[in-house]
């Protein structure tokens, strides 16, 4: 039996004692893409933070397992290391230091963490270039601070580079299709494609449809309220679209129940 | 009493409203020399743009034979008008050898003014600056205590701005963490003049950095801007003092620092806008990082404002690394040790960045990253 890549079970988080998770499972195999959705204050963007680790939220049940390793005795950046790669909804900006400058110190300290040697400036520079190809990203850009000024489309495009640079098994999208227009989404989507293979798989966190006609999903799961109500194949996005989240609600009402 | 500087002044300065965070009565017991030697090679460390004009003072001497003066530079001239007496600094004024600098400089000139000596050494440094009607001057003053006893120094830099001229000002201790450093800066611009200073503090034990600046004439940028990186038992004190007697003029202050162990910083900054300087746009900003409990930041920012159309900002933060950035680069892999030393390093970087002088700039990130703990990671990033 494939071992997963990424098993959830019965995760339960909070935020200053604020339930948040109530209750998630999710596997995921290598190879396969698996879309989360749902509507604002769903816990969709929680759920992408646990994965990756940050400290704000605690997990009081369940667990999670990455590739046969407990993901939640790791810390965010070892996470990283053993193969998580999260691309943010909002990029931080830190204005400073230079993007290649960041990444060089993040690819050498994956490397370090993965026993290879540390790449000197000249091995770096060919590696950004070719993975920069990759995903048609302006090279240019990597001499600019780190987000610092980038358009919506250029903070979108360089996670979607630095997940191409860092080699993940798992990347975690999350709503990377927000504030897109349909240009922007499509080179986003394209190099999202490029880097689908056997052995990764990606959770594609969006709040609509839209990003799915351009990032085919092998999977669609409705969360809601902290918990996945509905699981099916890419047809379920459309199903989603046409009736909206109400529909899902298990009562079909629109109270708290 | 000494003879070279009437140190009983010091006693009792902390007891005054401006000094009040800044003692420096220490001074007063201090029996001071004028005189100390200086290795050559100390000298040729800190000459860093060998294609540039050069000025070295040592323990306020001028040095003929390690400078290279260019066009527009002198020593010693009697010609030279004050601008100093227009500001109430506390800080003694006495007598060096002094260096004018006019006429159009693309080359940024270098000052080196080296403070040292086997025993306590006291001195003045004396610079004017005077950029004629649309001449362009760029300046990198280095202030150095090299041996490490409790050297006062005290610089005082005069900046006359002619209208439509530009001036671009660095001045940086480094050095000793055990001497005082009392310097202060004079500004006076004329219409349509542009000043940029840039005060970096890596050096001395406690560091005053006065700047008194007379916006005189309509449409003036000024931006008086400083960082600082200090560890276990410094203090620096930046003072400024910018008055807008004209409308239309913008100036900024924007000082930013670390301070690790128990190191502290004082930042206080009045803005005094004159009744008819309508159309005043001035900002005024303090950022620190304490990375320690023991480290102390005190802000003060105050405006005094007598125009009623005016736009007057002032902010001041004092705290620790921002979270979702730390986050955001484990994430990436670097361990959090590795990603707040980064975040350190990006914060003050940041005030580097835009100095006009290459090559001052590397050194000062040099310098920098071996005062801030975990450099030696960042020093290792360069590509």
């Amino acid at each position: 039996m494939t071992t997963p890549l990424l098993e959830i079970k019965n995760l339960h988080a909070s935020v200053e004692g604020t339930e948040i998770l109530k209750g998630v499972n999710l596997t995921v195999l290598p190879g396969e893409v698996h879309s989360i959705m749902g509507p604002n204050g769903s816990g969709k963007s929680t759920l992408s933070s646990v994965i990756a680790g940050h400290e704000a939220y605690d997990v009081t049940e369940g667990s999670i397992m990455f590739n046969g390793i407990d993901l939640l005795e790791l810390e965010a950046d070892q996470r990283a290391c053993a193969g998580v790669f999260l691309a943010f909804q909002y990029p931080i900006e830190i204005p400073g230091v230079s993007t290649k400058f960041f990444l060089k110190a993040a690819v050498n300290a994956i490397r370090k963490y993965r026993g290879q040697d540390e790449l000197d400036a000249m091995d770096f520079l060919d590696l950004v270039e070719e993975k920069a190809k990759s995903v048609n990203l302006n090279i240019e850009l990597l001499d600019r601070n780190v987000n610092q000024g980038f358009s919506g489309g250029e903070k979108k495009r360089a996670e979607v580079f630095q997940m191409a640079l860092l080699d993940p098994l798992l990347g975690v999208l999350d709503e990377t299709d927000s504030g897109l227009d349909i240009d922007a989404l499509k080179i986003v989507a394209e190099g999202v494609n490029k880097l689908r293979s056997p052995e990764r798989g990606f959770v594609v966190i969006t709040h609509y449809q839209r990003l799915l006609d351009y990032i085919i999903p092998d999977f669609v799961h409705v969360l809601m309220d902290g918990q996945i109500v509905k699981s099916g194949d890419k047809s379920l996005a459309l199903v989603l679209e046409e009736k909206g989240y109400a529909a899902f609600k298990p009562c079909g009402c629109s109270c708290g129940c | 009493m000494n003879s070279i500087v009437d140190n009983t002044i010091f006693a009792d300065l902390h007891k005054k409203e401006d000094w009040l965070y800044t003692n420096v009565s220490g001074l007063s017991n201090i029996s001071f020399c004028e005189n100390g030697d200086v290795d050559p090679s100390i000298i040729s460390k800190y000459d860093i743009a060998v294609n540039n004009p050069l000025v070295v003072f040592v323990n306020g001497i001028y040095e003929e034979e390690y400078s290279r003066l260019s066009d527009g530079l002198s020593i010693n001239d009697p010609n030279f008008e004050t601008i100093s007496n227009r500001s109430d600094s506390e800080i003694p004024v006495g007598k060096s050898n002094s260096l004018s600098i006019t006429g159009t400089q693309k080359d940024t000139v270098h000052i080196l003014q080296i403070v040292s000596g086997d025993a306590p050494v006291a001195c003045f440094g004396n610079v004017n600056i005077c950029a004629q009607k649309d001449e362009s001057i760029s300046v990198a003053e280095t202030h150095v205590a090299i041996t490490d006893f409790d050297h006062l120094f005290m610089p005082k830099t005069e900046v006359v701005a002619k209208e439509n001229s530009n001036v671009t000002l660095v001045r940086a201790i480094r050095g000793s963490k055990e001497a005082y450093h009392l310097g202060s800066l004079h500004v006076v611009q004329h219409e349509s003049s542009k000043v940029q200073t840039n005060t970096i503090t890596l050096g001395g034990k406690r560091v005053r950095n006065e700047v008194f600046a007379y916006l005189d004439g309509e449409n003036c940028v000024s931006n008086f801007d400083g960082m600082y990186m200090l560890g276990k038992n410094q203090l620096v004190d930046n003072h400024l003092r910018v008055e807008h007697n004209k409308p239309n003029c913008d100036s900024r202050e924007f000082y930013k620092g670390v301070l690790d162990e128990n190191a502290k910083s004082v930042f206080t900054g009045r803005i005094y806008v004159k009744e008819d300087a309508q159309q005043t746009d001035a900002k005024q900003t303090n950022q620190n990082i304490l990375l320690s409990n023991d480290a102390d930041a005190t802000s003060r920012p105050q405006l005094e404002i007598y125009a009623d159309d005016v736009a007057c900002t002032h902010g001041a933060t004092t705290g620790e690394i921002d979270d979702e950035a730390l986050l955001y680069l484990q994430t990436r892999g670097i361990p959090a040790e590795a990603a707040r030393t980064l975040l350190i390093y990006a914060f003050l970087n940041e005030s580097l960045d835009e100095l006009a002088d290459e090559t001052f700039r590397e050194v000062l990130v040099e310098e920098l990253l071996s005062n801030l703990p975990g450099g030696e990671f960042i020093k290792a990033l360069y590509l």
